[in-house]
């Protein structure tokens, strides 16, 4: 049995919400944090500085990830495919690039949020059904679609910021 | 276009099935299909060939070789790709009953060949008792003619008018004159009771004239008020127009309408009822009808299952399209996958202690049958197994997030039943104490208005010792609609 915190009510193992009063029974957390999106993105306009030639990070690079928050730059090499989304504990898969040393939590990003992806020359974005969405110069993309990126584009994971830099 | 059944569909798994998959999917067919036991002619080739499936694919190397030479199109020859995500990736051994969620969800390919839409074949069947007089009438009428303007040359269409007898307005038929069935349906007059299953019965005459599986059927339902003592037919009329391959739609107008009843006369053939609070919003409703019935890409989706033994299912939901309840027997028909929209269904199941083997627990096996309008060739049914491994100790895994914003709202919707079903009870103290519950939750998940009515009712279940037929309606079809939002923005 498992004993509702919030009402005392009994559940049968497995219950994920109290049958009695609603409450969330699992204590595992770690649903995504739900953040308010609707006044989170500004749409950037064309004046931003977008830095004009991306310093090359690594020789064999083909793009970085500027985060706006911080200012660190994440370079993208080595492979052409990139989950993005943070570690949390006791989840099964894992994100190719982990941001929560970046403060990926407070910002909404979900666990697996998002899939960057180069072929050949054109670099893709997708929407891995997030919790709060994933942005593109402000537009919300549709989960499991893709979008191709331009050089400059800013992306937002829920409100974690980042400007894509393209080689 | 029949494509030979390829080493996949032969055992009845997917492309990326894993290793286990494949041996366990190949030692049941091996089972059944046994020459040994079994007689059907034909059957031992079938044997063979699956033996071949087997041993090609249970080789890593002989399996690559062998996908290398499938045509591309044909991984996905199926236009439906189906999806099942667990609460969690075992069962516990204990002594106890548990419970485990299932979210099944069919999807339509995108990159399938352009289907055509295919054309309908509708029924409208009024209401037209005296309860219906007046601007209620007009409005019905109206929206009936909006409709019928709405449809293409190639639509079937028909008008059904009932009261405690019917009549048919307007037969089933490819509708040329359009303008002189208009003043058909302006003609109809309110009087007498309401006896829905002579609208049914007459409404489901004309489905039948034009009944094709090339099309998509549907008989829309409008109705203001109770039926007395033809329910049980009405059930039984709904479940045999499933069989039929007739889906029976309900919208109910104003608040004096039976909602539990015509949930169930719906859910038969895979439906649901939508309320409609001002006679106003009839035209609105018809048209998002109209919208999602174009947009059907799987007209029905049918789950033919067996429940395994020491399981139970405490209910089935249907996410989206047409969010709904889900009546679940040996066929269940699960509803429509829009071209755009998944069918998603969220399954609840109990499980015995019983049920626990140590070779892990199968919940339901069955097959999805898949009827599509558009397509000339049947299709073939998909395999579907549901089962959990079981271990001695929980794994410390949170379910996946589209299970828990599922439930989470789901979980609102059902406070709301239960409070209806306290106060039914004359538990009226346990009724508004759930009723302040889903309140408190509704506030916090920003629903302030709906929060109010909540609170609102059980204030005034306190009072009168009911609730409202007002507030019951709102707060159920409200609570249902926060589920759709869900699901459509997911999608």
């Amino acid at each position: 049995m498992i004993t509702c915190k919030n009402c005392l009510h009994k559940n049968s193992p497995g219950a994920i919400f109290c049958s009695d009063c609603g409450a969330q029974l699992s204590d595992m957390d770690l649903s995504t944090q739900s953040i308010r999106t609707d006044k989170v993105i500004a749409p950037v306009g064309g004046d931003t500085n977008i830095p004009s030639a991306p310093k090359p990070i690594t020789d064999h690079g083909w793009g970085s990830l500027h985060l706006m928050e911080s200012g660190q730059i994440l370079p993208l090499a080595e492979r052409d495919e990139f989950t993005l989304g943070r570690v949390s504990e006791g989840q099964p898969a894992v994100p190719d690039l982990d941001l929560s040393p970046y403060m990926a939590y407070a910002g909404g990003v979900s666990r697996m949020h998002a899939l960057l992806k180069r072929d050949g020359k054109r670099v893709i974005l997708m929407d891995l059904g997030s919790a709060n969405g994933t942005y593109v110069n402000g537009k919300r993309l549709t989960a499991n679609v893709e979008r191709l990126l331009n050089h400059g584009d800013v992306v937002a994971l829920g409100k974690f910021k980042f400007q894509v830099l393209i080689r | 276009m029949t494509i030979p059944p390829n080493y996949y569909t032969l055992l009845g798994i997917l492309k990326d099935a894993s290793p286990e998959e494949i041996k366990r999917a190949y030692i049941e067919s091996a089972q059944r299909l046994h020459p040994d036991k079994n007689q059907a002619p034909g059957e031992t080739e079938i044997f063979l060939e699956v033996q071949q499936a087997y041993e090609t694919l249970s080789n890593p190397k002989r399996r690559k070789a062998y996908d290398a030479t499938l045509p591309k199109e044909e991984t996905d020859s199926n236009p439906i790709f189906h999806e099942v995500l667990y609460s969690r990736p075992q069962l516990v051994r204990m002594d106890e009953p548990q419970l485990v969620y299932v979210l099944l969800n069919l999807r339509a390919h995108h990159q399938n060949e352009p289907f055509p839409i295919p054309p309908l074949n509708v029924c409208l069947v009024l209401d037209r008792s005296t309860s219906m007089k007046d601007a209620k009438m007009d409005l019905l009428k109206a929206a009936a003619i909006q409709f019928m303007r709405g449809l293409r040359p190639e639509d079937i269409f028909s008008v059904v008018a009932f009261s405690d007898r019917a009549e048919v307005i307007i037969p089933a038929a490819y509708q040329a004159d359009r303008q002189k069935l208009e003043s058909r349906i302006r003609d109809i007059q309110a009087s007498g009771a309401t006896e829905l299953f002579q609208g049914l019965e007459c409404g489901m005459n004309e489905m039948r004239r034009g009944l094709d599986a090339r099309r998509v059927n549907q008989l829309i339902l409008l109705t203001d008020g109770h039926t007395y003592g033809d329910e049980e037919a009405c059930i039984k009329l709904a479940t045999k127009a499933a069989q039929e391959g007739i889906g029976i739609s309900v919208m109910g107008i104003g608040t004096d309408w039976n909602d539990t009843f015509l949930d169930q006369v719906a859910s038969r053939t895979g439906n649901t009822s939508r309320y409609i609070a001002r006679p106003q919003e009839i035209q609105k409703l018809l048209a998002e009808k109209f919208r999602n019935l174009t947009r059907v890409l799987v007209e029905e989706v049918t789950l033919e299952s067996k429940l395994q033994d020491g399981i139970s299912l405490n209910y089935a939901f249907r996410l989206q399209p047409e969010t709904g309840p889900v009546s679940f027997g040996e066929m269940t028909r699960l509803g429509s996958v829009l071209r755009d929209t998944d069918l998603s269904i969220l399954f609840e199941f109990l499980v015995q202690p019983p049920a626990l083997k140590p070779q892990g627990t199968h919940l339901l096996d069955g097959n999805l049958k898949i009827v599509m309008a558009a397509r000339p060739t049947p299709l073939p049914p998909i395999r579907i197994r549901l089962e959990r491994e079981v271990a001695d100790e929980p794994a410390p895994v949170s379910p996946p997030s589209a299970i828990l914003q599922a439930l989470s709202r789901l979980t609102l919707y059902r406070m709301q039943e239960r409070a209806r079903a306290e106060s039914q009870n004359g538990e009226l103290a346990q009724a508004t104490r759930s009723l302040k519950n889903l309140a408190a939750h509704l506030l916090e998940q920003g629903h302030r208005d709906l929060a109010n009515t909540v609170l609102l009712e059980a204030e005034n279940i306190q009072r009168k010792r009911a609730f409202s037929l007002t507030g019951e309606k709102e707060i159920k079809y409200a609570t249902r609609a926060l589920l759709m939002q869900e699901g459509e923005s997911s999608t």
